[in-house]
């Protein structure tokens, strides 16, 4: 142990990674320092744990904490097994695949902000497309209010994170299944398995260090998801689309609180974190 | 010189003045010009850390007390005239209206009451004086035409709190009282509330996520008959290329409650931050684009002026036929509570009005979450 530590600080070495450490230190050490002590600030510049405690006894807190738990599950759930049913498919379309892959990436190619403008457009209850399409289907649309209802603006906030992600595990997912040896699924099929058999026990199996990445980049950013409501709702009707990296926005920035953004940002960190680490305990590979 | 500016009709304006006065005094000024989401942030920013980034700022009138606070602002090196409407001047002062001056008004805004004249005169309804007239008419409209009597914004934050505002005044209600306590939750405020939801009756469904964009929609294209709006909506409702309703839209002052009705102000006022390397330049700048002659400037090129004698100018009068009423409703608009904490107390207030024109939350109920919110607000800004 005590050799391992002087071979950490030997001089030598430090001199190599010294350009890398001081970048690291001065982008993402000191400021996450930092941001610890304007948390245990109070605004006279005294020690406090007043914003830690705040966090207890926040109704909206607790709100967007809870939304956006839905919001990650719901979205990364759907946007996961469409991703992954397109991937299938695409990926047994044989010389047509590339056309396919092309078309369905576009969605992702477009900035969020201007997804989210367009999406707002769509999803006005009168001059919108969408209703326009319904009303013209015959469908009574009186009750569609989509991102204005108490009920629906989640929903409508979710549906547009699918249509816009769903392409970047599409992405991963085809990649991974490009990656899958052809041999064990030859072996599979000449003992005589059957499509889903080999999807459950071959391919599965195969994808998963892919699938395992896959959730792990996208549920990291949709726990962050700020872009999209901030345009669509900005987090109402009421606190009905609040989401935790809103909040924390709204409150370092227009009220102007550090020291309480910061405590609910570690709050953040922690159960991202956290969350990561569960998935990562549960997909990740077994060791003996 | 670097100025930072509305991005949008405000800003164009002060920054077309900016490139006139940096030619005429050979000074290169820079304009930033930063959307309305971000423009409070940055100015925060710069003011709190005393960087200088900025030697002139354009501050919204409902942040004024916040920048002002902590000494960030210069003082004016001379009070301003009396030519200048006297509400626009209140808010230019910290604290507010007993306080030394630390900005100039720049854009003379107060919301006004948009009605479809043309109908009115149809179903032979008279003008609407009152909130109960409003109410009627609405009732009638959305009975006997197709669209919806009635148009509001209602979406979470300072767009339902900018649309109840008058509401509340007029009941005789207010946010807080005159020792800083809120009192939302008393009977004006419930009754203003409860009204607001009569007239939500009338408004178009999902009125409940609506910002001024879509409130304008509806009017230009003749979908709605009435709404609270702001002056920058005045020249797109006579315009033919983007409405429907050119000519039939008269514009008014604030129908009457249980008192007297008044419009919300929405000054834009110019201040010179404490850290300005360029202190002298930017008051003087300052000054000679709040003169009349800049003012009449600034008007034609969109932006309601704050002084006296350009709303009276008889050429302009012909050419903005609402300036009479905007003066009018100017002299007597109602500014935001003056305190540093505003905009999280419009917030909290803001999300339980949306609460209960969502149709979640009862009156009552909202008005206790919103004064026992804003309570706990004021409580830690202590």
């Amino acid at each position: 142990m005590i050799r391992r530590l002087a071979n950490l600080f030997r001089v030598e070495g430090f001199k190599w990674i010294a350009p890398a450490m001081i970048v690291l230190v001065a982008l993402s050490v000191y400021p996450l320092l930092y941001s610890v002590k304007v948390s245990l600030t109070s605004a006279s510049g005294a020690f406090t744990l007043a914003h830690f405690r705040r966090l207890l006894d926040d109704r909206i807190l607790f709100a967007a904490a809870w939304q956006t738990l839905l919001f990650t599950v719901a979205a990364l759930a759907i946007e996961f097994a469409l991703g992954l049913g397109l991937a299938l498919l695409v990926d047994s379309l044989g010389k047509a695949r590339g056309f396919f892959r092309a078309g369905l990436l576009a969605p992702m190619l477009l900035p969020p902000v201007v997804a989210a403008v367009a999406w707002r457009l769509i999803y006005n209850p009168q001059f919108g497309a969408l209703n326009g399409t319904l009303r013209l289907l015959g469908f009574d649309t009186t009750r569609l209010t989509w991102t204005s209802g108490q009920s629906s603006a989640l929903f409508s906030v979710i549906l547009v994170d699918i249509w816009e992600w769903t392409p970047f595990l599409f992405l991963l997912l085809s990649a991974g299944l490009q990656a899958i040896p052809v041999e064990p699924v030859e072996a599979a099929r000449i003992d005589g398995a059957g499509a889903w058999r080999i999807f459950c026990d071959v391919t599965l199996p195969l994808l998963k260090p892919t699938i395992l990445l896959a959730l792990l980049l996208r549920g990291m950013d949709l726990v962050r998801i700020f872009d999209q409501i901030f345009i669509l709702t900005q987090g109402g009707p009421g606190t009905a689309t609040e989401t935790l990296s809103l909040y924390i926005y709204r409150t370092a920035f227009r009220f102007s609180n550090f020291g309480y953004a910061a405590a609910m940002s570690f709050v953040l960190l922690a159960v991202a974190t956290f969350a990561s680490r569960r998935l990562i305990r549960a997909m990740g590979p077994r060791r003996a | 010189m670097t100025i930072a500016v509305n991005a949008g009709v405000e800003g164009t304006a002060l920054k077309a003045a900016a490139q006139e006065w940096g030619a005429a005094h050979q000074t290169r000024i820079e304009v930033v010009e930063l959307p309305y989401a971000n423009l409070f942030e940055k100015e925060q920013l710069d003011l709190e850390s005393r960087t200088g980034a900025y030697d002139l700022i354009m501050i919204d009138d409902p942040w004024f007390p916040r920048l002002a606070s902590n000494d960030n602002l210069a003082p004016l090196p001379h009070d301003p005239d009396a030519d200048f409407v006297q509400s626009c001047l209140n808010v230019c002062r910290y604290p507010a209206t007993t306080g030394r001056y630390f900005a100039l008004p720049y854009v003379g805004n107060s919301q006004l009451f948009f009605y479809r004249r043309d109908l009115f005169e149809k179903l032979k309804l008279n003008a609407p004086a009152t909130w109960n007239d409003v109410l009627d008419a609405a009732r009638k409209i959305s009975g006997s035409e197709k669209m919806y009597g009635y148009v509001m914004r209602a979406a979470s934050g300072n767009a339902v709190v900018a649309d109840f505002m008058p509401l509340l005044w007029a009941f005789g209600g207010e946010v807080l009282d005159a020792n800083e306590k809120p009192v939302c939750d008393s009977p004006a405020g419930i009754a203003a509330l409860k009204f607001m939801l009569e007239l939500g009756k009338y408004s178009p469904p999902g009125y409940a996520g609506f910002n001024a964009d879509e409130v304008s929609a509806h009017l230009l294209e003749a979908t709605a008959a009435m709404s609270i709006n702001w002056p920058a909506w005045i020249a797109a409702m006579d315009d033919p290329s983007k409405s429907k309703v050119v000519g039939k839209i008269e514009f008014a002052r604030m129908p009457n409650g249980t008192v007297k009705g008044v419009g919300e102000l929405g000054t834009w006022v110019l201040a010179v931050p404490v850290a300005s390397k360029h202190v002298n330049s930017a008051f003087e700048f300052m000054t000679w684009a709040t003169e009349a002659t800049q003012l009449k400037q600034a008007a034609l090129r969109g932006n309601p002026p704050t002084r006296r004698s350009v709303f009276q100018m008889p050429d302009l009068v012909a050419r903005f036929r609402a300036f009479p009423v905007q003066l009018a409703s100017l002299e007597s608009a109602r500014p935001r509570p003056r305190t540093p904490v505003w905009n999280e107390i419009e917030n909290a207030f803001g999300i339980s009005l949306s609460e209960a024109n969502a149709g979640k939350l009862a009156p009552e109920e909202a008005m206790r979450n919103a004064a026992r919110d804003i309570a706990q607000v004021l409580a830690r800004a202590k």
